[in-house]
């Protein structure tokens, strides 16, 4: 060590002889104070010019390094990552990042191929800065390395972020958060109907607002209600669940003693093209089911008249079928005002027979409700809504609300494909055992309407006779 | 998959530079990041920021929340506010991005409008046209934001009945107000089924309702 800096030493002093050397050729005879003077003024000055020059050089490889075409996507929490980017400028030597360990993700480089990668799996969400750093061609310790921060936004898997707050039972017109029940019939076809909150409800701890009612009655017909009441309204679930009740139990009533219906029913399959026999069908449809959707209409007035509320804060649609097997085969008919939809299905025939045309408008979530005075203003739309036929057999029928019919159909041209319905029954199947002796399929297929479909989490309500 | 899109019109006139724009930037991103946290707006809410000043640009067409990058926003020096600018090129972004039902698709929710200020339409003979324009549209809900004291609340006026004031234009109260944005969209989602306007939540402190 000391031998090198008396080395240094002898070196100074021997360049200093040679700039005195010098400055004596030119004829300059200079003090030693003069000499030290002039030193430090050389040397300022071209410590100056050589600073400015390199912090040129490298404010301009900084521009070049932020105009970099490098972009980082967000993320999510627990899926894979990966973002490649190539630098084809070997003015960057060197490329490091600072900050990824934070976010989960690794830096990998391909040096000679100058593509780098920046991957892994996120595992926590939020907002994230990383340093990308630069060591440039030229660089020695003591100059800076250049940086350049990013942004990777990770965001929550969505479906950590869905609560399921109970519905307080102290509310007004409290009803279960889920709800599900079989209607098993000796030798015969069996009904399973199941109702479940949706996940935007259960996110705020708010009520189902759909609603259902099924019975067979002692003349043997099959009832089946299904009710959407709509989310926007606030009594709507008190409004689904008395258009279920009203239509059940007036279809009950109408149905008490219908051997003239039956008759009219077996007329019709006699002679089909008979346009009376139509007629005497659709004119006792008219006083059953119709009349039994208008008696829920006010019921529900009635009710809200009783609350002071508006009629439009119980909004909610109804689907309604009444069914019954004959010795030619079944009779179907239906009442459909909304969403959601009512089909027979069968899948030896490979044969759908859509009951009806959802009503919607041109944005979501618009549609029709019972609760609409001008449904029933109009009586020739009115009785578009009925809707009756005759099949030899068939595999099940469904009413179900949109909750249902939009994840699994997403468009109203999907409910008129067969393929579609095959998909839901196949899909049902695969978890759900529809043998007779299934005494647990109510609650199998409360559980299968948990389905995660991203973006549909409305109330999910579907009955199926089969 | 059904998408609540959801489109901000932000001023960035020559008033804006500075600490207002910052603001905004910082709102925005604050914004951002509780829709994130919302499982609903993460999965149904798509965004799109419009800017004017004397040019009037759609940063970024409708993004889905988890993939919506906050864009560069950039302020002139000086010059006009072309509100009415910013409606015309608003309402042919929804005309082209807002997705009608139709047998063969699903629609989109009813969009949301959120429009902020810091001055008054300099085109406001364009902007009075365009308005009925926007109401066409079908809007489930416009609210409109006058930003400072020198905000003009009377042409906003005409455009909704959702007119809300802030008396500065510094970061708190963007903060506030995007906060509120954030709760308002969260109601448009949930609002399922909504044909009138929508209910939104009470505004924060400093947003003043304008009557």
């Amino acid at each position: 060590m000391d031998e090198n800096n008396s080395e240094k030493e002898i070196q100074n002093r021997e360049m200093s002889c040679l700039i005195k050397e010098k400055l004596n050729s030119f004829g300059t005879s200079i003090s030693p104070e003069m000499f030290e003077e002039f030193i430090n003024f050389s040397v300022e000055k071209l410590w100056v010019s050589y600073t400015q020059n390199w912090q040129e050089k490298e404010s301009s490889i900084q521009d070049k390094m932020n105009a970099l075409d490098i972009s980082f996507p967000n993320g999510t929490t627990n899926k894979e990552y990966a973002q490649s980017f190539i630098i084809d400028d070997d003015e960057f030597e060197r490329i490091e990042f600072e900050g990824l360990e934070n976010v989960g993700l690794q830096f990998l480089k391909d040096e000679a191929a100058n593509a780098f990668t920046i991957k892994g799996t996120p595992t926590i969400a939020g907002d994230f800065d990383i340093k990308m750093k630069c060591y440039y061609r030229g660089w020695i310790p003591g100059k800076n390395i250049l940086e350049r921060v990013f942004h990777i936004a990770v965001n929550p898997d969505p479906r950590s972020l869905w609560k399921n707050i109970p519905t307080s039972s102290e509310i007004e017109y409290y009803k279960p958060d889920s709800e599900s029940f079989l209607l098993s019939v000796e030798n015969e076809k069996n009904v399973v109907v199941a109702s479940q909150r949706g996940r935007s409800h259960a996110h705020e701890g708010k009520a189902r607002d759909d609603d259902f009612k099924i019975e067979y009655t002692d003349s043997k017909w099959y009832l089946t209600a299904v009710a959407d009441g709509a989310g926007s309204a606030k009594y709507s679930r008190k409004g689904s669940q008395i258009a279920c009740e009203t239509v059940i139990n007036h279809c009950k009533e109408a149905l008490k003693d219908s051997t003239m219906f039956e008759e009219f029913i077996k007329f019709y399959n006699d002679d089909a093209e008979n346009p009376t026999n139509r007629k005497y069908v659709g004119d006792n449809l008219w006083n059953i089911v119709g009349n039994a959707a208008f008696k829920a209409h006010r019921a529900i007035k009635d009710e809200a008249t009783l609350k002071g509320a508006q009629l439009k804060d119980y909004a909610t649609t109804l689907l309604l079928t009444i069914c019954k097997k004959f010795e030619f085969g079944w009779f179907i008919a239906s009442f459909w005002v909304g969403d959601g939809a009512i089909c027979i299905y069968d899948k030896s025939s490979h044969r759908i027979n859509l009951m009806g045309t959802p009503d919607g408008g041109e944005y979501a979530g618009q549609t029709r409700f019972l609760t609409m005075p001008e449904i029933f203003s109009d009586t020739a739309s009115l009785y578009g809504r009925l809707k009756f036929a005759i099949v030899e057999d068939f595999t099940s029928l469904f009413l179900m609300s949109d909750g249902v019919s939009d994840p699994m159909f997403e468009t109203d041209a999907n409910l008129n494909k067969v393929e579609m319905w095959d998909k839901l029954w196949e899909n049902l199947n695969h978890e759900i055992d529809f043998s007779n002796n299934n005494e647990q399929i109510n609650e199998k297929l409360l559980s299968w309407l948990d389905f995660w479909s991203s973006g549909n989490h409305d109330d999910r309500t579907i009955a199926i006779l089969y | 998959m059904r998408r609540l899109p959801v489109y901000l019109l932000i001023d960035t006139s020559g008033s804006m530079k500075g600490e207002p724009i910052e603001s905004v930037k910082v709102g925005l991103e604050a914004m951002l990041a509780s829709l994130r946290q919302d499982p609903y707006a993460l999965e149904t809410v798509w965004l799109s920021i419009i800017t004017y000043d004397r040019e009037v640009k759609q940063l970024n067409p409708l993004t889905q929340i988890g993939e919506f990058q906050l864009p560069t926003i950039t302020t002139p020096d000086s010059g006009p506010t072309h509100t009415g600018a910013a409606l015309e090129l608003l309402c042919s972004v929804v005309d082209k991005e807002v997705k009608l039902s139709s047998t063969q698709q699903k629609g989109d929710w009813m969009p949301l409008l959120f429009l902020m200020t810091d001055g008054k339409p300099s085109d406001i003979q364009l902007y009075n046209s365009m308005i009925p324009e926007v109401k066409k549209r079908h809007f489930a809900s416009i609210v409109a934001c006058a930003a400072g004291m020198h905000a003009q609340t009377d042409p906003l006026k005409m455009l909704t009945n959702q007119v809300f004031s802030l008396d500065t234009a510094d970061s708190t109260t963007f903060k506030q107000f995007f906060k509120w944005v954030s709760d308002s969209i969260g109601v448009g989602n949930k609002s399922i089924g909504a044909v009138e306007d929508l209910v939104l939540p009470p505004p924060p402190e400093e947003v003043n309702i304008v009557i």
